[in-house]
């Protein structure tokens, strides 16, 4: 009987045990405003305040403890942390200096510890009669110091990088711009390259990328869409423009550059499945599902209008699409089905804003 | 360059710097001292030459393209100059009338 009572005690306290992490979805909306999604009750958990002077939010960054965001704010010249459950700014770095305008248009990560941040910034020396643009640079900040917080290293950074993914063991931050870098996160000395822009791919002029939606959390994979047109083929010839998918797994590295389409619609970013990492999701006026290993489009649906931002629950179920206007579209991935709409109050929109997955 | 003429002093600069081969000293601005430095003229055609494969509704796309300054000759630089232009249209599809043309300061 006591061997019972103590076997139904274990049962007990591992199913009272530590909490499955929960999916919230984090947005940002005007004015100044990041909202917090519970995406399983198809409902909007919390509006928050960023504190300070600004309207659009930019790109968001989730602490990997899923307690606090990251979101660039006050025309791009200041990053704000903010507690998801208080609502409490809790990191706050003002980039600004009297003589030097310093922009962060897109790039930010944290470190897998979440005891860094990583911000790409551009600043510009304001003279009397002339404006002296300076070399780009990565600013870090220990999350720790709080609001107020000043750079404890400033890393030399090459010009035009809109997305950070930091590797899964932190030892590395990869960055796009032209090409795909490594970097180290420590010195900033870049550990390898992997050409995009600059592919010598034969028969293929540069391809182009437009995404700035870091969207990576789930699946640990890191992906964009690419668009490229051969030069071997007049532009008459349907097949001369082709759309890939250009995949990093965060984990060991490897990066696969694939064309899926002759190009036949605009897309701005995507996502791939935790579930099954060969299948990328990717959105703009349409959803498409994509098998990157084989190089193949599977299915495509038209969205009810523009979306920027993708993202994908946990257990590669559900997609959440946002960015641009005031919804958020939930779709079956395996079908592509919608699922549901959730609508922020006010309906204010969410423009350029990242969509993250905060797991907490 | 051999078919472009510099017609004024910075692209007079520019061709020295090209002649000379000083081209890495010549750096591209980026879009962080005002909006004319994206250079892309706005309201674009689509990648195959028409509108159908733009943002749908326009609206849609108003403010992702403009507070990152992708649309500078059409809309106000909200990130420098006009930073209050859409203050009071949180939603450029509901609130599109508030939105006014803006004049330089003087």
């Amino acid at each position: 009987m006591k061997k019972l009572l103590c076997g139904l005690a274990a049962v007990a306290f591992l199913a009272a045990g530590p909490a499955v992490a929960k999916d919230y979805l984090v947005a940002g909306v005007k004015p100044n405003k990041l909202v917090v999604i519970d995406p399983a009750a198809r409902k909007v958990d919390k509006l928050i305040e960023i504190p300070g002077p600004g309207i659009a939010p930019g790109t968001i960054v989730p602490a990997p403890d899923g307690k606090v965001a990251y979101v660039v704010t006050n025309r791009l010249e200041s990053i704000s942390g903010l507690d998801l459950t208080t609502g409490k700014e809790v990191f706050r770095a003002d980039f600004a200096t009297p003589n030097v305008r310093t922009k962060a248009m897109f790039a930010v990560d944290v470190s897998p510890d979440g005891k860094e941040l990583f911000v790409m910034q551009s600043p510009v020396k304001l003279g009397l009669g002339e404006y002296e643009v300076q070399d780009t640079q990565i600013a870090v900040y220990n999350t720790a110091d709080g609001v107020g917080a000043k750079p404890v290293r400033v890393l030399k950074a090459p010009r035009r990088l809109v997305l950070f993914a930091f590797a899964k063991d932190g030892k590395s931050l990869w960055a796009l711009g032209w090409d795909l870098y490594q970097i180290d996160p420590k010195t900033g000395a870049i550990l390898q390259t992997h050409k995009v822009l600059n592919w010598e791919r034969p028969n293929f002029n540069p391809p182009d990328i437009l995404d700035v939606w870091p969207q990576f959390e789930q699946a640990g994979v890191f992906s964009t869409p690419y668009f490229a047109s051969r030069s071997d083929l007049p532009p008459t010839d349907p097949s001369a423009f082709k759309t890939g998918i250009l995949t990093l797994d965060l984990a060991n590295g490897k990066v696969d550059m694939k064309d899926f389409e002759d190009t036949s619609v605009v897309i701005f970013s995507s996502v791939v499945n935790p579930a099954r990492k060969t299948e990328v999701f990717s959105v703009y006026s349409q959803l498409s599902k994509i098998d990157a290993e084989k190089g193949e489009l599977v299915k495509r649906i038209d969205l009810p209008h523009t979306y920027y931002a993708i993202n994908v629950s946990a257990d590669g179920k559900e997609l959440y699409v946002g960015g641009t206007m005031c919804d958020i579209g939930v779709h079956a991935s395996e079908t592509l089905d919608r699922l549901a709409t959730i609508e922020i109050p006010g309906c204010p929109d969410q423009g350029v804003a990242s969509l993250r997955i905060a797991k907490r | 360059m051999k078919h472009l003429k510099p017609i004024n002093k910075k692209a007079t600069l520019v061709e020295q710097a090209v002649d000379g081969g000083r081209i890495e000293e010549v750096v591209a601005m980026q879009t962080v001292v005002g909006c004319a430095a994206t250079l892309d003229p706005g309201w674009e055609v689509d990648p195959f030459g028409s509108v159908a494969a733009l943002c749908a509704p326009m609206e849609a796309d108003l403010y992702g393209c403009s507070d990152p300054c992708w649309w500078p000759a059409q809309v106000p630089d909200t990130i420098n100059t006009y930073p209050d232009w859409n203050a009071k249209a949180p939603s450029a599809q509901n609130d599109w009338r508030v939105l006014q043309s803006v004049f330089p300061k003087k």
